[in-house]
């Protein structure tokens, strides 16, 4: 028998019995729409992590000042240790191989005022390589350069929600800012970035589009620090070439840091990278409990499709016994109701399709759980169900295949 | 000769015990005869019918159909000869009832794995050969009893097969439908198909040329019907 006829046959199988495919495809439905769900939003987690780390740069090492309440500080300058400064990021730039970069940045927590208006931000003074280190993009203007350093230029550059809250409808490039009581130039305008919602050691979670980045230069000869015992910066980062070496510049690092600030831990080490791999690791578990969970509800639809199956097989012996008494092989029997099984959960499968691309968007807009669909979670979601509709309609198929046409041509 | 069949023998296994259906069966029918083979239910007149039509095979013996063994073939072969050999019309039609008469007549071609366009040919010529031609979308369920016959007249004389075999034609018929079947029948036989009635009524064994009597397994007689139903 042609492949055609196999096709109209099986179609036309489906299409006899309208309501009860319905009900034998619901489980392909379920099980295809829940794969498709489960692996978006493991995929949107991943995702999510990945851009997070990635504004930290994955190739960075971050060392910043612990956060101490005023006795520990006191104890800490007691022992002799400054705490994080400038002294800090060249020793490391001479003495630990295989850093390509290196970044020292101070902050202040103040508010900015524009005109009337005023909002809390934290006041960042950084070196021009900062900028070359870290993937941020500027909506307008340009960022703090190397002049501007050199010159301790009264410049800064606005993180996207600073500046539309100072600013609204106004261009703020030229504008002045008030940063505590000196009026800055405002040259460049960041591009809106990620929340980062999780405190990742010493790093806390915070609004990344209200800061505020003014050269280091200006920034140490300008503000003043927030108490006396204040440590010089908050946080040196180590671009390293290559994400092999990681972990050992961070022990040698460590090593030195702890010499020099004479065995204080008042300094905290992370490593976006290694935080990146964990976090994956911790994720993976999570993802084969959702594929499992997604698998076996597959598995049951198959179970569904061959229970009806086997039923249609007693229901039709006699039709099964006419085809054969008239020249159809065992073999066209066969692939009669395999390819009916496979009709059943391949149209479950692309309802299923749609069906789980309209869970995961209803997920992503009504919880704060993101999701993201690869186009391959769906052709294995698909492909699933095909297997699953050869492999469950394999065995009801048999049994319609092995009847005994001279008994099932008389079979009422 | 188109079927031969020597010392053949038919057992059933019910539990323990083999039953015998058929014994010592010798027979021979040549191309374009008209056979009715008759005997009361229960004589085993359905077991040979099986067996000529390829549905069952004997337990012992042979049974040669153009001088091929019938006995020695696998399910395969068994299928092919059903399909490309045995037209059958059976009591109660045996139509598919979600295809129209047209389908209906068409399958056995699809299984031949005729080209599409050879088959419609065919299958509307056969459907024209029993006067069918303007009920060719009309399902079974549509169609009056003897109208049902003829649709699986026309799907039994598709494939042009070397014997037509008959379980009971007008079984289910009332006798003025059963008379215009047994018509055909003549017609179909005049034309050079040869045709193997099995009936346990005397008076449609009389339409036939020869008649083969079978009880408790065995040929009863094997004799020309001197009596024959003559139909102009």
């Amino acid at each position: 028998m042609e492949i055609k006829e196999n096709i109209r046959l099986a179609v036309s199988g489906l299409t006899d019995h309208k309501f009860r495919s319905f009900l034998t495809m619901l489980g392909i439905i379920f099980g295809v729409a829940s794969v498709i769900a489960m692996l978006s939003i493991g995929e949107g987690a991943k995702r999510e992590a990945i851009a997070k780390y990635q504004d930290l740069g994955v190739n960075n090492i971050i060392v910043r000042e612990k956060k101490m309440s005023d006795e520990e500080l006191e104890e800490v300058r007691a022992k002799f240790s400054q705490g994080l400064s400038i002294k800090d990021a060249q020793v490391i730039r001479e003495i630990v191989p295989g850093v390509s970069r290196i970044a020292s940045q101070a902050e202040i927590s103040t508010d900015v005022k524009y005109a009337d208006k005023s909002v809390k931000s934290t006041v960042i003074g950084i070196t021009p390589e900062f900028s070359e280190m870290m993937n941020y993009r500027l909506q307008n203007g340009e960022f703090i350069n190397n002049s501007h350093y050199t010159h301790r230029a009264k410049v800064c550059v606005l993180g996207a929600g600073i500046a539309a809250s100072l600013y609204r409808q106004e261009e703020p490039i030229g504008k002045m800012v008030k940063i505590e009581d000196q009026w800055m130039e405002v040259v460049g305008v960041l591009e809106t970035k990620t929340l980062f919602t999780e405190t990742v050691g010493e790093l806390a979670a915070r609004d990344l589009n209200n800061d505020v980045y003014v050269p280091l230069t200006t920034f140490l000869s300008r503000f003043s620090r927030e108490n006396e015992l204040s440590s010089e910066i908050q946080q040196i980062t180590v671009q390293v070439a290559g994400s092999g070496h990681l972990m050992e510049v961070s022990h040698l690092m460590n090593e030195i840091l702890k010499r020099h600030h004479f065995n204080n831990e008042d300094y905290g080490i992370i490593i976006p990278y290694e935080l990146l791999k964990q976090e994956e690791k911790e994720r993976q578990i999570y993802n084969f409990l959702l594929g499992a969970i997604a698998a076996i509800s597959l598995i049951v639809g198959g179970i569904g499709i061959m229970n009806i199956m086997l039923a249609t097989v007693m229901e039709r012996t006699r039709e099964i016994g006419i085809r054969r008494a008239i020249g159809a092989r065992k073999s066209d029997i066969m692939r009669q109701f395999v390819s009916e099984a496979v009709a059943i959960s391949i149209t479950g499968g692309i309802i299923g399709v749609f069906l789980g691309v309209g869970l995961s968007l209803i997920v992503s807009l009504f919880t704060d759980v993101s999701t993201y669909i690869r186009p391959y979670s769906i052709l294995i979601a698909f492909a699933f169900s095909v297997i699953v509709g050869i492999s469950f309609g394999y065995l009801p198929a048999k049994n319609a295949a092995n009847l005994k046409p001279v008994d099932s041509i008389r079979y009422e | 000769m188109l079927i031969e069949i020597k010392n053949l023998i038919k057992n059933y296994a019910i539990g323990e015990n083999e039953i015998p259906a058929l014994q010592d069966i010798n027979l021979q029918i040549a191309k374009n005869e008209y056979v009715a083979i008759m005997g009361p239910s229960g004589s085993g007149k359905s077991t040979l019918m099986n067996i000529l039509g390829c549905l069952d095979t004997p337990s012992e013996g042979h049974y040669y159909f153009n001088q091929v063994d019938v006995s020695t073939l696998d399910d395969d072969a068994l299928s092919a000869m059903r399909n490309r050999e045995i037209g059958f019309i059976f009591q109660n039609f045996n139509l598919l009832p979600r295809l129209n008469a047209f389908q209906n007549v068409e399958l056995p071609l699809i299984y031949a794995a005729i080209p599409t366009h050879e088959r419609k040919e065919r299958a509307l010529h056969a459907l024209r050969r029993v006067g069918l031609e303007n009920r060719m979308e009309h399902k079974p369920g549509e169609l009056s009893g003897g109208q049902r016959q003829r649709v699986a007249i026309a799907r039994a004389l598709v494939t042009n097969p070397g014997i037509l075999l008959a379980d009971e034609p007008t079984g289910a018929l009332d006798s003025k439908t059963g008379d215009d079947i047994m018509a055909l029948f003549h017609e179909l036989h005049r034309e050079g198909n040869t045709i193997i009635l099995i009936t346990h009524e005397q008076s449609i064994a009389d339409y036939a040329a020869r008649n083969i009597l079978i009880k408790d397994g065995r040929i009863h007689s094997d004799h020309p019907n001197v009596n024959r139903t003559i139909i102009n």
